[in-house]
């Protein structure tokens, strides 16, 4: 699985208030935690106003990569903040996300394929928002891997995103994402599938419990990226467990490295 | 109504098929539909708290939904020869405006909150999603809006509210309609920068200030 750290998000309260005063020990303390739990990329979003956007995602990255080597997500529908971003990174970063939104495609896609990045493509666009069947979303899907490829990506550089809605809205709301996650392993086998897996719980009690368990049915049908808080030790041990009855964790040692280095199962008693 | 109990209780615990039953029984037995469709409205707010205090979750929301547009089917032909006119009555409280500002296409709070003002007996339109602000305030006119409900997910729908609010002032109407915003990234401080009377991050509460609201002018 790769594991996309998602917890330097400025839309976060806290975050946010760390952003606007320069707290880089804040943000420093974020990344290293994430990336000691186990995370390949970490997600960067600002979050603030378009005018200040650009100035908070390079700071943002520089401090991030004060403290660690992960590659980046660069995480902005803002051209400019992206491009404040690319300027910066030291490793090749994912761009999260182009969609089928026009301002995307007109914004978003071209940075991507300029500094041939990996791109996070969301099965939306401006017609019909989040289509409710698996084929509208592919028709989404379809044209945006084109795109991308046309543009000179490899199809591993892109993590395709199903899109998942809560299922306190529609019981058939994960049913959904299932076909999606099934259609694009079979049409594009080397491009990666990711999701906001914790949407499915919105307006839930026990929201944790849900997402484990959807969690675990997306990545048996395919899903081998997910957008998580990796220090959240129920749902990591969830995800290892997962990939291991998959037949994905040779002689095990994903999970049993994990459990020796405590970063999964009950907290022991020090 | 106190004899109604039964059927308030059965709507109250989600307990459909019962609902429906006794909806007929009263129905039959002579009990006026306007007494009926009032114990629903009591049922409703029932599901409300119970929402508030997190007993019941958005399923139970869209489920009560479906109840009373079932329960609506059954009362239609008694509320054509009985009191049409006092049931249509409770319809008047007021007129509310919904869109997903522009750059923004979420839709799913959107619609809960579209679906429970009119269960509260508010006349709802509702403009769909990625609604520019012109257009906003051409409909909301057009439409004798008292509330325009403005919803958004993402941070970058400050700013088209902000602008909606700003156009309704320019036009002398900020005044005579109240501007109510929604999302899960709402708070004070977006509610103050954006120039809105209130901010809710959930359904129910947005139907309780809007009734709030026009409770207050329609009594006065």
């Amino acid at each position: 699985m790769i594991i996309i750290g998602e917890k330097i998000n400025g839309t976060r309260k806290k975050v946010s208030a760390a952003i606007q005063e320069r707290d880089s020990d804040f943000i420093q303390a974020l990344a290293k935690s994430q990336a000691e739990a186990g995370s390949h990329f970490l997600d960067v979003n600002a979050g603030t106003s378009p005018e200040r956007e650009a100035d908070d995602m390079a700071w943002l990255v520089d401090t991030i990569q004060a403290v660690t080597e992960l590659p980046l997500c660069l995480d902005s529908a803002n051209p400019k903040a992206l491009k404040a971003g690319l300027e910066r990174v030291d490793k090749t970063p994912v761009i999260n996300s182009v969609s089928g939104e026009k301002p995307r495609i007109e914004g978003v896609l071209p940075l991507a394929l300029e500094y041939k990045t990996g791109l996070i493509l969301l099965a939306l666009d401006d017609e019909t928002g989040i289509a409710g069947t698996a084929a509208g979303r592919m028709a989404v899907v379809h044209r945006l891997v084109n795109m991308a490829r046309e543009g000179g990506l490899k199809e591993d550089q892109l993590f395709v995103d199903p899109l998942v809605t809560a299922i306190s809205t529609g019981d058939k709301n994960a049913l959904i994402t299932y076909d999606s996650i099934r259609a694009v392993r079979e049409a594009y086998p080397q491009a990666h599938i990711t999701c906001g897996l914790s949407n499915i719980s919105f307006g839930m009690p026990l929201r944790s419990l849900i997402n484990q368990t959807f969690m675990c049915m997306c990545i048996y049908l395919g899903l081998d990226s997910a957008i998580i808080d990796p220090n959240n030790r129920d749902l990591t041990g969830v995800m290892l467990a997962a990939e291991m009855l998959m037949g994905r964790d040779k002689f095990c040692q994903n999970f049993s490295r994990a459990y020796r280095a405590g970063r999964i199962g009950p907290k022991k008693n020090s | 109504m106190t004899e109604l109990n039964d059927l308030f209780t059965a709507v109250a615990d989600m307990q459909e098929d019962t609902a429906m039953e006794l909806t007929r029984k009263y129905l039959d037995k002579g009990v006026p539909a306007v007494e009926v469709f009032e114990c629903y409205q009591s049922a409703l707010e029932e599901i409300g708290r119970r929402f508030e205090q997190q007993i019941y979750f958005i399923p139970e929301l869209i489920m009560s939904g479906e109840m009373m547009k079932a329960s609506a089917e059954i009362l239609k032909p008694y509320l054509a020869d009985q009191a049409k006119d006092d049931a249509e009555g409770q319809k008047k409280l007021g007129r509310i405006l919904i869109a997903t500002v522009e750059g923004d296409i979420h839709d799913i709070g959107k619609n809960i909150v579209s679906m429970l003002m009119d269960l509260n007996g508010l006349e709802v339109k509702d403009i769909g999603v990625d609604v520019p602000a012109d257009k906003i305030i051409a409909e909301a006119r057009a439409f004798g809006a008292d509330v325009i409900g403005l919803s958004g997910l993402l941070t970058l729908a400050f700013d088209p509210m902000k602008a909606v609010v700003e156009k309704l002032a320019e036009q002398g109407l900020r005044d005579q309609i109240k501007v109510l915003i929604g999302g899960g990234q709402m708070d004070e401080r977006v509610c103050e920068y954006v120039g809105a009377d209130a901010f809710v991050t959930d359904a129910v509460h947005g139907v309780n200030y809007v009734k709030g609201w026009l409770g207050e002018s329609v009594q006065s």
